[in-house]
């Protein structure tokens, strides 16, 4: 038994955060071997809340980088051809990388795998052949400031009346030819004076070019609206067919999510059923019901702390601001100055303006601050609001701890596919019968066609290697239970470790070291571990502490999952099973042919504190069997450092590589291609002497419009795993394949010097699906992609710097 | 309801639409382009929290001068800075239009005060399409004239105060408050078989306490809420009566224990609510009694009686098995 404080149990290191002087480590108990001053080469941490639980281990590697780098930079999307922006996401579109791969460029389509009929949210968008967009460029004289009055002037014309049209107040898009290439035509204003409108033929657009693409998906914005639709940002909903959860205030408006894109050979339409999540909460509500739980002398400081920072949505303009402050000073009974000069009480002007009767005059105000538009060293103008009149906005700050709550939202939510599929139905069927709908499409010629369906092909499903033992799970989704009584691939043995934990999780803790043992010894490996059991808020400074000080792996576990009594086993399974992986173990494998392969993933997310720092996460394997990864820093030198560590692993450098890049933002393609490719190209051929390893490109994206159902007699299904798509769904310039679970996956090729053929590439990547050693099942992306997400979510969610490198061999990370 | 003939860019009808007790808002505009709605259709808001009343909103594209059944009898129809826009012929016109044919209980009429004029720059029309500007002597002679044709009362005010040592000058603009006596109310009949002139161009309906769906869902709500405060309320008491019990068991016999709380001054209504049946705890199930929930004076006044409530209730609360009152868990796990 250990003395009851950490500090003597690590006497040379100065400790100086709260958790170690703040606990009292009551109950130590650790394995013979154990001797003071020894290091241990591995903790396990219990711990006892939720709260600060985010992630089950605590280091990462992460690098920095400035926003103005390599990937991040916003490429500068301003574009000639029209006047305005064109979309980043439309953008992406004319990003063309097939040409330059010869191997595919007659035939992008793998032929291996087991047919499959897909059902997809796509709609057929039927255009004449010959169909064309006629861009103008309109002129007033004499010139008029305002687009209102110069849409109302052109508007008015009879000339243009009955034509299809759309106009933002310069370039005006028609989908007839007007007969001269220049038209000039006048108007008079109300006020009698006449204005002369040159409107000059630009250019003639075909229905495939980008610019036409975004025409189109304003005639559905349109349409949408004409279809009482309600528009929340980019989606639409039906504010008249809510779902409500009165329990947890809150209502759900069904909507879609719609876009008009170009896929292989034809305009579709892909529509996906979308909720908007909103609560039925005033500010004044929130606050009374918080008085009632909290005690009265911490009140405002408990509601200071859950206010500030939420957005909030006003009920009478529909406008929303952040709470930056709340003034507990002013009622409402106070007075302000108007815009005109006069004062007035709050309660008077919303009387006045609003003809709204505040009920409650003891309340406070909430300030927040005013966007400076001019962008001048003025002072930021305030806004105070009335709790009252403001909803909460977002999801309740504990909503995702809140079981019942996503429970109760996911219940409506999650929709069967058959539900989706009746959705899409009537939003269909919405078009083609609504009269307004169909009179705005059939004046721009256009036509709402079928929902498309489509053939995939489903991969064989992979075995996965263990120890002694081949499986053939029975679903490739989980296969805990095919694998619990096989050996790992390969395991180190732990001989110092220790177990902190406190008083009260003293016999849940013995329970789960002797359960441990239990799995442990089939997998192959003994355990050894320290578990600590710590206070909430203590959970991020013993992170800071272990990362930085003294680089150790560590399994924290909450002492609420031991409780769990019949899940104790599996539960031990997978810490277990972590715990290897945290040390360096291979858990399984699955049957690579390429041999001399390096997969490398690599995933950009932005620091959550700091929005314009970058984080990247680089994973590379470092054998062959793609069972161990490492993790390295530059980006520019990540490649060389991964190859050396294969070196010394292999003894020879890998003959190809395969590089996963996800977190690929809108509008970043053509950077990536640019910049980002042949920079990894150069630093593999800087690296490598003689012959240097060939090297694929792959880009990861998990958004995106499309969805799959599969067809299996008259019942709709989510499509079997490993479903592969591509053909029709699919962008004609790249070379692409979806993986089906529900939310399908995109690969999109942009470089390779392989030469792998399709079919190889889509076997390689859902075989990389297999191998995330946290799930014991497959996962939407390939594996060293998943690691290099997880590791730069951790960073950029709650480490903010860089760990030791001393844990880079191993998926400390986990 | 409510019509603003001349309604422009709608800038009337968007701080009107805010007023409770308008129900149809309608605009008329013989300029298309310059009716815009964005302003006018129902926001987040609204759906969160309906309006008691129902309220339609129409805008027209017409003329004043033509006569449409939909605009007859109207509460109050606004002509805001119209008339000066009208030749001597449609001027003549107006009159028995809005006056003889809308016949409206009250109508609205503002003009510029050219006496005013005097104090601008340069003594020309304020607008160029202004086809005359009235002095008060003016337009008040008209107005009379018209009021006593069509048997309504007129009164005369303004807006613009004049700047100190000009106050003869009257008002910026002049306005005119007619009203319909009231035995010419009596003796309109309505002829709501006429023609629809009019073109529509926008329409909208916003969500009200009138429709049965937002009503139902808006005392739902409540009831969540009133019920959730009475559970807190109970808890709070069952945990004051074990420190009680502690305090005197501890050997300390002088005094009840208090709390530090404010006692609040009680109402009409709180003690309304306070006299109905008390909510009520069996093992860990806490009752409301309906009554009570209908005791609570917003609750009393959507629902209106207990049946009327309990069928609101429907299937979205549970009741107990008599359908008395309203049960849910004592503790729910939510609230900790």
């Amino acid at each position: 038994m250990l003395p009851s404080q950490f500090s003597i149990f690590r006497p040379q290191t100065s400790v100086h955060s709260p958790l170690f002087s703040a606990v009292s480590v009551s109950f130590i108990r650790s394995h013979k071997k154990l001797s003071f001053g020894s290091r241990c080469t591995f903790y396990i941490i219990v711990v006892s809340s939720i709260t600060s639980m985010k992630y089950e281990m605590l280091w990462c590697f992460l690098h920095i980088l400035d926003a103005g780098g390599i990937s991040s930079s916003d490429p500068g999307c301003t574009s000639e051809e029209r006047g305005g922006k064109v979309r980043r996401d439309v953008m992406d579109l004319s990003v063309c990388t097939r040409e330059k791969l010869t191997h595919v460029r007659d035939c992008k389509t793998g032929s291996s795998g087991i047919p499959v009929k897909l059902v997809t949210n796509l709609f057929n968008l039927d255009v004449p052949q010959d169909w064309q967009l006629y861009q103008y460029h309109v002129t007033y004289s004499p010139d008029i400031e305002s687009r209102r009055l110069r849409i109302a002037l052109l508007y008015s014309h009879r000339e243009l009346s009955n034509k299809a049209k759309a106009f933002d107040g310069v370039i005006l898009f028609l989908s007839q030819k007007l007969e001269e290439k220049v038209t000039e035509l006048s108007s008079e204003t109300q006020r009698g004076k006449t204005i002369k409108m040159t409107i000059t033929l630009t250019r003639e657009l075909p229905a495939s070019s980008p610019v036409c693409i975004q025409v189109f998906n304003i005639i559905f914005k349109k349409i949408l609206k004409k279809l009482s639709m309600y528009q929340i940002g980019r989606n639409f909903y039906k504010p008249s067919e809510p779902v409500e959860i009165p329990q947890h205030k809150l209502s759900l408006w069904p909507g879609f999510a719609i876009s008009v894109s170009h896929f292989e050979s034809k305009l579709l339409l892909s529509a996906d059923v979308s909720y908007k999540i909103l609560r039925n909460e005033t500010v004044l509500e929130f606050m009374t019901d918080l008085c009632r739980k909290s005690s009265v002398s911490c009140f405002t400081q408990t509601c200071e702390k859950q206010l500030i920072g939420l957005i909030v949505l006003t009920r009478y303009n529909n406008k929303t601001y952040r709470i930056d402050d709340i003034d507990w000073s002013v009622k409402p009974t106070h007075t302000f100055r108007k815009r005109d000069g006069a004062e007035i009480t709050y309660v008077d002007y919303y009387k006045q303006q609003y003809d709204i009767t505040l009920s409650d005059l003891n309340q406070p105000v909430l300030v927040s601050l005013l966007k400076n538009k001019k962008n001048d060293n003025s002072e930021a103008q305030m806004a105070h609001l009335i709790p009252e009149l403001c909803f909460l906005t977002g999801m309740p700050g504990q909503a995702t701890s809140d079981f019942q709550l996503m429970k109760a939202v996911a219940k409506e939510t999650r929709l069967d596919p058959l539900v989706r599929q009746q959705h899409l139905a009537r939003l269909a069927d919405d078009f083609q019968r609504n009269k307004d709908a169909r009179f705005e499409l059939e004046t721009w010629g256009l036509h709402f066609g079928c929902q498309m369906s489509l053939t995939g092909r489903i991969a064989p499903a992979e075995k996965i290697i263990m120890q002694d033992h081949i499986c053939h799970p029975a679903s490739a989704a989980d296969w805990s239970k095919d694998i619990r009584t096989c050996k790992v691939l390969s395991a180190r043995s732990l001989n110092k470790w220790l177990v902190i934990c406190s008083n009260r999780a003293e016999s849940v803790t013995e329970n789960f070291l002797n359960c441990l043992r239990r799995v442990g010894n089939p997998m192959g490996f003994n355990v050894m571990c320290i578990l600590p059991s710590i206070q909430t808020s203590y959970y991020d400074s013993i992170k800071k502490y272990l990362s930085s000080d003294c680089p150790v792996p560590s399994q924290c576990v909450r002492a609420q999952t031991l409780n769990k009594q019949g899940m104790m086993l599996s539960v031990t399974t997978k810490i277990a099973m972590q715990m290897i992986c945290k040390l360096g173990g291979e858990l399984w494998a699955v049957e690579i042919p390429l041999k001399s392969l390096m997969v490398v993933g690599i995933n950009v997310c932005k620091d959550a504190f700091s929005q314009g720092t970058m984080v990247v996460g680089f994973v590379a394997s470092i054998n062959p069997r793609i069972t161990r990864q490492v993790i390295l820093f530059l980006l520019t030198s990540n490649p060389a450092g991964a190859l050396n560590r294969w070196y010394r692993n292999n003894h020879g450098l890998p003959a190809r590589i395969i590089v996963y890049r996800d977190g690929v933002g809108d509008g970043q393609l053509q950077t990536l291609v640019d910049y980002e490719v042949p920079q990894l190209l150069s630093s593999v051929t800087e690296a490598s002497s003689k012959t240097s390893p060939t090297l694929s490109v792959i880009v990861v994206r998990k958004k995106g419009m499309p969805r799959f159902l599969a067809e299996t007699g008259r019942n709709l299904q989510n499509p079997p795993l490993g479903t592969v798509v591509d053909s029709e769904a699919t962008r004609p310039k790249w070379q692409m394949a979806c993986r089906g679970t529900v939310n399908p996956t995109y690969y999109n090729v942009i470089y390779d010097d392989n030469g792998l053929k399709p079919d190889h590439m889509q076997r390689l990547t859902f075989k990389l699906c297999h191998l995330y050693y946290n799930w014991m099942g497959l996962i939407s992306i390939p594996a060293p992609c998943q690691y290099a997400r997880k590791l730069t979510f951790l960073v950029a969610q709650s480490l903010h710097k860089e760990p030791s490198l001393e844990l880079a061999n191993s998926l400390f990370y986990l | 309801q409510v019509a603003d003939l001349g309604c422009g860019d709608v800038c009337l009808l968007s701080i009107l639409k805010y007023q409770k007790c308008i129900e149809e808002l309608v605009g008329v505009d013989i300029n298309e382009g310059r009716l815009k709605w964005n302003g006018l259709s129902p926001c987040v808001g609204d759906h969160l929290d309906p309006r008691e009343l129902d309220l339609a909103i129409t805008l027209y594209h017409g003329s004043v001068l033509e006569k449409d059944c939909r605009l007859l009898g109207f509460d109050l129809a606004a002509c805001i800075e119209l008339i000066e826009h009208f030749d001597s012929e449609d001027l003549a016109k107006f009159p028995e239009v809005v006056f003889g044919y809308m016949s409206p209980a009250m109508i609205v009429i503002s003009t510029p005060n050219s006496e005013f004029n005097s104090l601008f720059p340069c003594a020309v029309f304020r607008d160029s399409d202004h086809k005359f500007e009235w002095s008060r002597m003016q337009f008040q002679t008209w107005a009379l004239d018209v009021a006593s044709r069509y048997n309504y009362s007129v009164e005369f005010t303004g807006v613009g105060e004049p700047p100190t040592g000009a106050e003869d000058v009257g008002y910026c603009t002049q306005i005119g408050v007619f009203r319909k006596k009231a035995e010419a109310a009596e003796m309109a009949v309505l002829e709501h078989h006429g023609e629809h002139v009019y073109e529509v161009v926008y329409t909208t309906s916003y969500p009200s306490l009138q429709q049965i769906n937002y009503r139902r869902r808006v005392v739902i709500y409540l009831v969540y809420r009133e019920v959730s405060r009475l559970r807190r309320k109970y808890q709070v008491s069952l945990r004051q009566d074990e420190l009680e019990a502690e305090f005197i068991a501890s050997g300390n016999q002088t005094g009840k224990f208090t709390s530090d709380l404010p006692v609040p001054v009680l109402t009409e209504d709180d003690k309304a609510m306070e006299m109905a049946p008390q909510p009520f705890c069996i093992e860990d199930k806490f009752y409301v009694p309906l009554q009570r929930i209908i005791a609570y004076p917003r609750l009393g006044h959507l629902c209106g009686n207990v049946e009327k409530l309990r069928e609101f209730l429907g299937d979205m609360i549970e009741l107990n098995c008599d359908g008395s009152a309203v049960k849910v868990d004592l503790n729910d796990c939510s609230d900790f």
